[in-house]
């Protein structure tokens, strides 16, 4: 065991499979000798070299498909997308083509790509460089979504996902990076499109992913003081997400909480929402309430953003508001 | 490199009719309600297609585009399932998912076209990084219009593909038009080599009606790239019959010439018999026999079942048939 930032889960995971398996590679900007725009993969290049940590010009489009075209033919390509708002500028190569080759060819071909992207605000990043990208994917069929929240799951997922033969985005929200714990060495797992009860509870449950777990988290514990216990579940996997832990969990505290930090309409919390309505209404006591990013772009200025951003205590102002309904 | 034997020349005007006769009777098929969708037919440019088609190895990938049905069973798919895909029925070569637009078959490195114009510009880019990494020596012809090099994603991947010297066959079909668009009234030149030079790409412009100069010049390139020297570039000048959906557009005498005087099978015809290569009956044998080949396979399509209603749900996620779609 070694205490290590997600910055460093990362870059273990990436070397543990570099090490493992030859087909697996890097691309992305900057990632080179400098190590990427967050030190993701300070480095690799110098344990592996230019040819499997490959330097790009700022082509999004051509990272996605050189990774997508080298990936139908046995390579484990890994990209970096530097920010997730850049993930506009390779939409077509994920969604027209990645998450659709295995249908569309019916099954001849298969894209095992991991695409990783540094997503999230509340740093003063503005519009272009805060953006939660999930919302955007949410209405793909075959694309995947992995959000981990913690070093010790992060490189266990990444690994998993470097595994996988689906197209996977890999989340990372830029205020986790410097999170901290425990991390055994060398290689494990963590397994993909299962959820994790991150606090139990029996009054309320809030079903949430990245960054906003801290702040359910904290809701939770304050509102523990006021007598109301919440269950938090951490999705982990975004798309497709875990069906199972989330509706038990509600059919047994009959209280429902959606947090993103994405928009609110039309992305993932639209979603969680709608299904808990449909698979377990009757076990509702209240409405399912959604605490989301405003339907705004993300300001630049930190007083804007935070009336934009979901938070500790919006997320505690509906845990009570639950309660009453 | 294959030097033009009398039997290469025969076999490639053999192949020449088939295309010829393969869309004549999609045509028709189309017009009789048998044929869904839309249809784009590589009418007019079969000298262009044959010459890629006879130096592409089995190993080679291809990406052929929307006009290359021909090019499809030339690659080595039985034609007959390529004509089912095109019926839509279950016995396609993709069981009926993907259709005229998507069509490919893994088994001869025929990687299917995506009717997103252009995108797979990069794929093919990753297609020949993923052999490069692994030292296999193959290389990957990418078939793509004139009307295409307006899209971000040629660009991106000459720039790259020069850069990384990744073995890819750029095979530009510049039959002088978009839908409507004639191309140097919307872009910089009418002369697409003139970007790939930009690129530092060698490139060449070559009459693709005329068979031998295609030939001998698809040879030229294909030795360039499997020399270790990097990505290629041919502009093939060439015509399609089809106008618009609604009809020809274009000026008579631009249509006296391409598709009587400059025609292709014509001019091979004559060049063999001057050649004295052939004689008009045994030409006249060959027209014959082809046609019998492609109607059994417009009879095995009509007679094909169509596709099993319980499997257009199948195969969205690789491995992960239990998520419901
Ligand atoms: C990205 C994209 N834009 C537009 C279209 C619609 N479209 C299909 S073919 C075509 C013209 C393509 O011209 P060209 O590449 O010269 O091919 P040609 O049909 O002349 O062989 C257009 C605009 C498309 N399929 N994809
Ligand atoms: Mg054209």
């Amino acid at each position: 065991m070694t205490i290590m930032t997600t910055v460093q889960a990362i870059n273990d995971a990436l070397g543990v499979k570099m090490a493992e398996d030859k087909s697996v590679y890097l691309l992305g900007e900057d990632i080179g000798w400098m190590g990427g725009d967050f030190g993701v993969t300070r480095g690799l290049y110098d344990e592996f070299g230019g040819e499997r940590v490959r330097d790009t010009p700022l082509s999004e489009a051509a990272i996605i498909g050189a990774a997508v075209g080298s990936a139908m033919v046995g390579m484990r390509p890994v990209a970096e997308i530097m920010f997730a708002d850049f993930l506009t500028e390779c939409y077509d190569q994920l969604v027209n083509n990645a998450a659709k080759m295995h249908y569309m060819f019916d099954g001849q071909f298969r894209a095992p790509i991991v695409v990783r992207a540094a997503c999230g605000g509340g740093f003063g990043g503005g519009p272009h460089h805060s953006q939660q990208a999930e919302g955007w994917f949410m209405n793909v069929p075959g694309m995947v979504m992995v959000a981990p929240t913690n070093p010790y799951d992060t490189k266990g997922m990444l690994i998993a996902s470097i595994e996988d033969d689906n197209p996977i985005l890999f989340l990372e929200h830029k205020a986790l990076y410097g999170k901290k714990m425990e991390v055994p060495e060398g290689k494990y797992t963590v397994p993909l499109r299962k959820a994790k009860v991150a606090r139990e509870g029996k009054d309320v449950t809030i079903v949430t992913a990245m960054k906003n777990v801290y702040d359910a988290l904290a809701a939770a514990e304050k509102a523990a003081a006021e007598d109301i216990s919440v269950e938090v579940i951490d999705l982990r996997t975004i798309r497709p997400w875990d069906r199972e832990t989330v509706l038990n969990s509600i059919r047994k505290t009959g209280r429902a909480i959606v947090v993103t930090e994405s928009p609110k309409t039309g992305g993932l919390a639209a979603d969680l929402s709608a299904v808990i309505s449909e698979e377990a209404f009757g076990d509702l006591k209240a409405p399912v309430a959604r605490v989301c990013g405003l339907d705004t772009p993300i300001p630049f200025s930190l007083p804007l953003e935070k009336v934009i951003l979901p938070d500790e205590n919006k997320v505690l102002a509906a845990i009570k508001a639950q309660m009453k309904g | 490199m294959s030097d033009l034997t009398p039997e290469r020349y025969l076999a490639m005007y053999r192949d020449m009719h088939r295309i010829r006769k393969f869309e004549t009777a999609l045509e028709l098929e189309f017009k009789r309600g048998n044929v869904p969708g839309m249809l784009h037919t590589g009418l007019g440019q079969e000298a262009t297609q044959v010459a890629i088609a006879h130096t592409l190895r089995t190993v080679d990938g291809l990406f052929p585009d929307h006009r290359c049905h021909g090019l499809l069973f030339l690659k080595g798919t039985p034609g007959k399932l390529i004509m089912a895909e095109l019926f839509g029925k279950a016995t396609g070569i993709c069981s009926g998912k993907g259709g005229s637009l998507h069509s490919a078959d893994a088994t001869v490195n025929n990687f299917g076209d995506n009717s997103i114009e252009g995108s797979f510009m990069v794929t093919a880019l990753g297609v020949a990084l993923g052999w490069k990494m692994q030292g296999e020596d193959r290389l990957v012809a990418v078939m793509v219009g004139d009307g295409t090099s307006g899209r971000g994603e040629w660009h991106e991947s000459m720039n790259l593909a020069s850069v990384w010297k990744a073995p890819v066959l750029y095979c530009c079909v510049n039959n002088g038009y978009a839908i409507s668009t004639a191309v140097g009234f919307s872009h910089a030149t009418e002369n697409l080599v003139d970007f790939a030079t930009g690129y530092k790409i060698p490139a060449e412009q070559v009459d693709g009606n005329d068979l031998p100069a295609a030939f001998a010049a698809t040879q030229r390139a294909a030795e360039h790239i499997r020399s270790g020297k990097g990505p290629y570039f041919l502009e093939y000048k060439t015509w399609r019959w089809q106008g618009l959906f609604k009809g020809e557009f274009r000026p008579p005498e631009e249509v006296q010439y391409w598709k009587v005087e400059h025609e292709p099978i014509k001019l091979a015809r004559e060049d063999l018999l001057q050649r004295e290569w052939a004689s008009e009956d045994a030409l006249d044998q060959i027209a014959q026999e082809v046609d019998e080949e492609i109607e059994g396979w417009v009879k095995f399509a009509m007679e094909s079942p169509s596709p099993d209603p319980n499997k257009a749900t199948a195969n969205v996620y690789a491995g992960w048939e239990d998520v419901q779609p």
